[in-house]
């Protein structure tokens, strides 16, 4: 009974989902001469990744930007956090309204308002021109401070619903508890509700971290050629360089990456659960 | 003297200048009178909206609606059966399958985009890529949402429900239609709503799998980008913005959608 009612979506799923990534994976082993595929084997699309400079530092600078951007939501997401489980404010389903609203829009779009803010003839310099603070106009992108400015941006709302449930699932009584034998506010804070609320705050650091690290259109849209990240550099492989092998064997170390962060939250979140 | 509340506060108020600043100054941008970016926004005028609603974005934006729409029934409709069966029966490979449901979650969407195209490219259906190719691959990435949130409102009924029915003499068929269905239909929706937005709002997949006159209009924004700045695009992204915004409102009023936004992190 159960085989029939799967039947479809798994077809559907084994078809369109596992064999192009085993179809990938296989690409990524074999030799590309003159944007064909050949059916030598071979290590060299990855020996090819890892000898160069420029995809050498496109690794590094993809897992800063997937580490700032972790960072950043989770400095600015756990205060939003905290007031939205903790206020009593009659807006409270409001302002959470607001902040998950968000992610109704396209990434596209909501990049494109940094875009309007950063570029040379953009709010920020007009603002600071006007201010009194610069003289000249900045480029303040393409760079890759403006890509996690982009990207931390984009994600917040992801660290914030992951760090409201686990702030959700603490019992009050706890907070009532070390109040109630004379330790300050401050103090509970810092040794009841910080602890407790670790494991939300780790989930949501590696959540951000696993999507900033495959993101593409913030990237392309506030970085250039210089800050080339491993999407924009899988993107160009695929579309202009035609080299399926080497675009693979990107797309398959993209893969291994945000499958052992994924792995490290899910590790995490065994011990969230078991607490 | 500033309590610690008060403190949170106003680093609260920073933080949502932060989120919503860059959507209001695109709003803002959209209405302005020179083509540049200036702000604060100079005079008023309604040019760029007049241009935004030219077939060049008229078109994508129809292009999406039409995916999305599509995208949500049918990854609704293969869903339903996947969610009751995992959430019903313990079978064998039941937790394989589970893996296998989440999977387009946890894989990026970029990778799943490079695979479908080398597959579509490789099996000689160069034909189908734009709006078939690009179906197939929302339906998969899509489907994960659906799955949880029917299988949320499943698991969420009360058990005794099904056994009320059925000792009243309804059939498993009767009981299903006339009792399950009323009360996961919330779930249903809900699933729906995610689908249509996570489709409407893709680009990652996209952009391997259109191709033109078939582009998404996400993936026509980026593709103007490259050009630079046009307060056109403030418009567009407006219009893009509020379509899905619209849609959740209207659900939220008549259905509800609360409850399943914190249930999305649920296991299923």
């Amino acid at each position: 009974m159960p085989w029939l009612l799967v039947a479809a979506p798994m077809a559907l799923l084994l078809a369109f989902f596992v064999l192009p990534n085993v179809l990938l994976l296989s690409t990524s082993f074999l030799k590309s001469e003159a944007q064909q595929l050949t059916g030598e084997l071979t290590l060299e699309n990855y020996t090819f990744l890892f000898g160069k400079p420029i995809y050498q530092w496109a690794f590094l600078r993809t897992f800063t930007v997937g580490a700032a951007v972790g960072l950043f939501t989770v400095l600015l997401g756990f205060p939003l956090a905290y007031f939205l489980v903790r206020t009593t404010s009659p807006w409270k389903g409001v302002l959470i309204a607001v902040c998950l609203a968000p992610l109704l829009a396209s990434v596209v779009v909501r990049t494109y308002g940094w875009y309007i803010i950063l570029n040379r003839f953009g709010a920020a310099n007009d603002l600071f021109l006007w201010l009194g603070l610069i003289e000249e106009r900045i480029a303040f992108m393409p760079s890759t401070g403006a890509i996690i400015i982009g990207l931390t941006h984009a994600l917040l709302p992801y660290t914030v619903l992951t760090i409201m449930g686990s702030l959700n699932g603490i019992n009050p009584n706890l907070e009532q508890a070390a109040m109630s034998l004379g330790a300050s506010r401050t103090r509970t804070f810092f040794h009841v509700v910080l602890p407790l609320s670790l494991p939300g705050i780790a989930g949501g650091f590696i959540l951000a971290f696993s999507i900033a690290i495959s993101a593409y259109a913030t990237p392309a849209i506030l970085g250039g050629p210089a800050t080339q990240v491993m999407a924009t550099a899988i993107y160009g492989f695929i579309t202009q360089l035609l080299d399926w092998s080497v675009g693979a064997a990107l797309a398959v170390i993209l893969i291994v990456s945000s499958f052992l962060l994924l792995f490290a939250a899910a590790r995490l979140g065994a011990k969230q659960a078991a607490i | 003297m500033v309590t610690p509340w008060a403190a949170l506060r106003g680093v609260v108020v920073l933080v949502y200048i932060f989120m919503l600043g860059p959507i209001l100054i695109t709003a803002a941008v959209s209405f302005n009178q020179s083509n540049r970016s200036q702000f604060p926004p100079q005079g008023f005028s309604l040019q760029w909206w007049q241009r935004a609603m030219a077939p060049e974005w008229v078109d994508p934006l129809w292009f999406s609606l039409k995916l999305a729409s599509l995208t949500a029934v049918l990854s609704t409709l293969l869903a339903l059966p996947l969610a009751f069966a995992l959430a019903r029966y313990r079978f064998r490979g039941r937790e394989a399958m589970v893996a296998l449901t989440l999977g387009p979650l946890m894989l990026p969407a970029l990778v799943t985009g490079v695979g479908l195209l080398q597959l579509f490219q490789y099996a000689g259906l160069r034909d189908y890529i734009g709006f078939t190719a690009l179906l197939v691959g929302h339906i998969v990435i899509c489907l994960p949402f659906a799955v949880r949130t029917v299988a949320i409102s499943l698991h969420t009924l009360p058990p005794n429900v099904e056994l009320a029915a059925a000792s009243l003499g309804a059939s498993r068929a009767r009981t299903l239609w006339h009792v399950v269905f009323p009360l996961i239909k919330s779930g249903i929706i809900a699933g729906a709503v995610f689908a249509f937005v996570h489709s409407f709002t893709d680009v990652n997949l996209s952009i391997f799998l259109a191709r033109p006159g078939e582009v998404p209009i996400t993936v026509k924004i980026l593709g103007f980008l490259e050009f630079g700045f046009a307060p056109t695009l403030a418009a567009v992204s407006v219009i893009t913005l509020l379509l899905p915004l619209a849609l959740v409102a209207i659900v939220q009023r008549i259905t509800g959608l609360g409850d399943f936004i914190y249930g999305q992190r649920e296991r299923v």
